[in-house]
């Protein structure tokens, strides 16, 4: 009894075996995503692009304290129960504080764009310089950025201290007027005497 | 190499993969791999969440996967002159490595994000920061 053969060249099936591996190893690349890792290229952004970025960053840090500022200068208006004195200290600091704040904002962002040291400090002061002549507010409204990540995170930070601050003041600002401790030693009664002026307590 | 050999490769091997290209690049120049295009993508998902990165989208597999991955959060109470902001993943309490998969069955729609943007350029800046820091 003659059993059928198929005869496979050992050429044959050395190419065969060849073109399957290479088969399964193109599979396996593209599965685990080395191709496209591979393939892929990461874009970086042009120096317009970055200083497009810088300054809607500067703004935003900007807008931060002139809003804090004026939630300060806005509340001190008010009638206070606390003392003028104490109502002009309170705000001084808060509006300092701002100040520092602001600084300390626009050199973190100097800091994030590459500018470290004295260049960072300059160019913060010549920045606050130019806002402190043309607040926002005075300025034409820019086309709104989506800051990067690390932009952003300054700006929130920035942000977030702002609020805190001027929301201490206006605490502090509109807090009651601070009355006399109640003594706890007994004293003597004293006795009512007829007063020739008027009492300005109610 | 014989040059039945040859006949062989170029029929099965570089033949197939010259067309594929050619009709790859028919549907968009820009898809073929090694050309120094960047591929973003922008993965929106059923509940409203969206993820932008480099996406691989394998057809066998139950989930895609996305690297250098940011989305956006809500900014509406910090100062900035858009109520969203871009985040990159990784910086979350567990910082997780920046890849994520996702099951393919809770995507709603996938688009290509062009490189002018406004995620894109953020994306790119980012880039230069990452750069700039180390």
């Amino acid at each position: 009894m003659n059993d059928a053969m198929v005869r496979i060249p050992r050429r044959t099936l050395l190419i065969a075996l060849g073109a399957l591996a290479a088969v399964l190893l193109v599979f396996a690349l593209v599965a685990t995503g080395v191709v496209a890792r591979a393939a892929d290229a990461s874009t970086v952004a042009s120096p317009a692009v970055l200083k497009t970025q810088q300054s809607a960053a500067e703004r935003d840090v900007e807008r931060a304290y002139e809003q804090a500022v004026a939630q300060v200068k806005k509340v001190r208006a008010l009638n206070l129960a606390i003392s003028a004195a104490q109502a002009d200290t309170i705000a001084a600091k808060a509006l300092n504080d701002l100040k520092l704040l602001r600084h300390s904002g626009l050199v973190s962002l100097g800091t994030v764009l590459g500018v470290t040291g004295a260049d960072a400090e300059s160019g913060a002061a010549a920045t606050e310089q130019r806002f402190d002549q043309t607040p926002l507010t005075a300025q034409p409204a820019a086309s709104p950025v989506l800051l990067a990540p690390r932009l952003y995170a300054v700006v929130a930070r920035m942000s977030e201290l702002a609020t805190q601050l001027s929301d201490r003041a206006t605490t502090e600002l509109t807090a009651p007027a601070a009355t006399p401790a109640p003594t706890t030693a007994p004293s003597p009664s004293r006795t009512p005497t007829p007063s020739a002026s008027p009492s300005a307590r109610p | 190499m014989r040059p039945a050999t040859r006949r062989f490769v170029a029929f099965w091997l570089i033949v197939p993969a010259l067309l594929g290209a050619v009709f790859a690049s028919a549907l968009d120049p820009r898809a073929l791999p090694f050309t120094g295009h960047e591929q973003l993508s922008a993965v929106f998902l059923l509940d409203g969440q969206a993820y932008f990165g480099h996406l691989e989208d394998v057809p066998w597999s139950g989930t895609i996967t996305l690297r250098d991955v940011y989305y956006f959060e809500d900014a509406s109470k910090v100062a900035s002159e858009l109520p969203i902001a871009l985040v990159k993943r990784g910086g979350e309490l567990h910082q997780p490595v920046d890849v994520i998969r996702i099951r393919r069955d809770k995507v709603l729609v996938v688009e290509r994000v062009t490189l002018d943007s406004a995620v894109g350029q953020a994306i790119a800046a980012q880039r230069s920061l990452d750069r700039v820091a180390k």
